[in-house]
């Protein structure tokens, strides 16, 4: 951009930082609320007046909370694993192989990313019911897949097209296999990117919430979006216990999603978009 | 992408491997089977079946079994007054939503669309909204907006928007909420969006505007806009399609209510299914929703313009 004075780049500076904390201060305020004692709370004063990690010990007492966390790292990691499997080879054989029907495939999985779950839940929930596997953690980690594979699929295959073919030649000329060539050379190149997308899918199934509700109703397979509702009970519930909940299912999303963002960001814009 | 390793001659020194060529035409295939697969089950499929189940009779309380009952769910949905309320209610939310994005986008992405390291900074944080869980952020507001303990009703109570109870309990003040919530969470996508147009456009444009004497309200209509406006379009088209199935913000925030204020066509879908236990009428709903989201999609897709 044109060079602008340092004075008028100073009062920009400072609208952005207002700018950004109004914006920001509906999230600071669940991670304020959760470390707050209850008192505080209730007492609606905004400073607070003591600092206490008592929700989260309060929370990390109760088991069905405990079970859910559990539930969610299982579907979470399982969905990371697969869906970084499934779009691995398709990402490379999009990227490497000219065959019949690979834009067909191409526009196929990219299309799914635009579909939202709420069009497909109702069949959805029907076939999982007649096949019974409402109430298992084995249907969210299917529907979860839908989730990252698309953008996953279109990162790694962008990070593919930018390796060199010949680095493969040369380990065919060597006699490696063609599933060995991308194995031995392009996974390595690109492991950067394939850990994004594996946390990309484990971030999106963590907070997943309709499909969650919609197939599971038993306790011992819920997950956190879940739990966390069950905490809201209507005749006794602690605001900050709720808080500090929220901040268990955000934190990892926070934090895994700024770590990777480089990645994340031009996947996202390239490939659609699912909140 | 004309030339791949398939076209490619293998080089003298390899050794022959004529055993192989049937297995490397079909390799191609083999590795994207699987993910064509998920596609194929968690989007053809059901969407396929979603069309085959709107034609059944299949209403769980009376009729344990579906059976073809033609276009009889279509027939129902049409009398169906509250149902197209709710059509009603999700495009003014779609529109509302998108609105509240592009008016909160776009003065944002011109203000980061700078090199300084707050820009910098701030381009990157602002993600959070984007990032942070539907189920975290439709908690988080209903504590900021309650009556009891929320700052925010507080400072809606001083403003005389909110009376004495919150805001998440008028039918219209919920609505109204709720929905610059979405377009807030929304956001920051757009942001992002926007600010890669911005950094994109030569600063030649900028410096022949300014030749021609023209001012920063003049560039900004006549260099900036034009340039950005099929990112708008298209993104915006994006963001509306994920505001018109909307359910987990209003689903968790309100439940559709009060008074079926925040009753979205999802949520409609969602008590035919659960609550009603009419799945065939939901699917019919689906169907319908898809139909006119596509025609929305193809008008919206009109507003682009051609370079």
């Amino acid at each position: 951009m044109r060079h602008r004075s340092p004075t008028r780049e100073l009062a920009l500076d400072a609208t952005t930082i207002v700018v950004i904390f109004l914006l920001l201060v509906p999230i600071l305020w669940v991670f304020v609320a959760s470390v707050r004692p209850e008192t505080d709370i209730t007492g609606g004063g905004l400073i607070p007046t003591r600092f206490t990690f008592e929700h989260y010990a309060a929370i990390l007492a109760k088991k069905p909370f405990l079970i859910a966390l559990k539930n969610s790292l299982i579907v979470g990691l399982a969905v990371a694993v697969v869906t970084t499997a499934l779009a691995m080879p398709a990402a490379y054989a999009l990227s490497r192989f000219s065959f019949g029907g690979r834009n067909f495939f191409a526009l196929l999985i990219l299309g799914t990313q635009m579909l939202p779950s709420l069009a497909v839940l109702v069949p959805l929930v029907v076939i999982i019911r007649q096949i019974g596997l409402t109430n298992t953690l084995t249907a969210l980690i299917f529907t979860h897949l839908a989730l990252g594979m698309p953008i996953a699929v279109w990162m790694l295959k962008g990070y593919i097209d930018a390796i060199p073919k010949e680095l493969e030649e040369a380990a065919l000329i060597d006699g490696c296999g063609r599933l060995g060539a991308m194995w031995r050379i392009v996974v390595p190149l690109i492991r950067p990117a394939i850990i994004a997308v594996g946390t990309f899918a484990f971030v999106l199934s963590w907070g997943e919430y309709l499909m969650a509700l919609a197939l599971i109703s038993k306790s011992d397979v819920k997950t956190l979006p879940l739990a966390l509702q069950g905490l809201f009970d209507p005749y006794s519930f602690s605001w900050g216990q709720v808080m500090a909940g929220g901040t268990i299912i955000a934190l990892p999303a926070i934090l895994l999603f700024l770590i990777f963002r480089r990645q994340l960001v031009g996947g996202l814009l390239a490939g659609g978009v699912k909140g | 992408m004309a030339m791949t390793l398939q076209t490619t001659r293998r080089p003298a020194t390899a050794r022959p491997r004529r055993r192989q060529i049937l297995p490397d035409r079909l390799l191609p295939y083999g590795m994207i089977g699987p993910a064509v697969f998920v596609a194929f089950a968690i989007a053809i499929i059901p969407l396929c079946y979603a069309l085959w189940l709107s034609l059944q009779d299949w209403y769980m309380l009376r009729r344990p079994t579906p059976v073809w009952g033609g276009l009889v769910n279509y027939r129902t949905l049409l009398s169906d007054t509250a149902l197209w309320a709710s059509f009603g209610r999700t495009w003014i939310w779609t529109i509302g939503t998108v609105v509240v994005e592009v008016a909160l986008a776009l003065p944002i992405a011109l203000l980061l669309n700078r090199e300084s390291a707050v820009a910098r900074t701030a381009s990157a944080v602002i993600l959070l909204p984007w990032v942070t869980p539907f189920i975290v952020l439709g908690f988080g507001w209903r504590f900021l907006l309650d009556s009891g303990v929320g700052p925010i009703h507080a400072l809606l109570h001083a403003l005389g928007l909110a009376g004495d109870s919150s805001i998440l309990n008028d039918p219209v003040g919920a609505f109204a909420m709720i929905i610059f919530i979405s377009g807030w969470k929304g956001t920051p996508f757009l942001v992002i969006a926007i600010l890669a147009a911005l950094k994109s456009i030569p600063d030649e444009l900028y410096e022949a505007a300014e030749v021609d004497g023209a001012g920063p309200v003049q560039r900004f209509v006549h260099v900036t806009l034009p340039e950005i406006w099929n990112t708008i379009v298209t993104v915006g088209l994006v963001l509306g399609i994920l505001a018109f199935y909307s359910f987990d913000l209003p689903w968790i925030m309100t439940k559709g209510g009060p008074q079926d204020a925040t009753t979205l066509v999802g949520i409609a879908m969602y008590k035919a299914v659960f609550l009603d236990l009419r799945p065939a009428y939901a699917a019919a709903i689906s169907v319908v929703m898809l139909v006119l989201l596509f025609i929305a999609s193809l008008i919206t897709l009109r507003l682009r313009r051609r370079h």
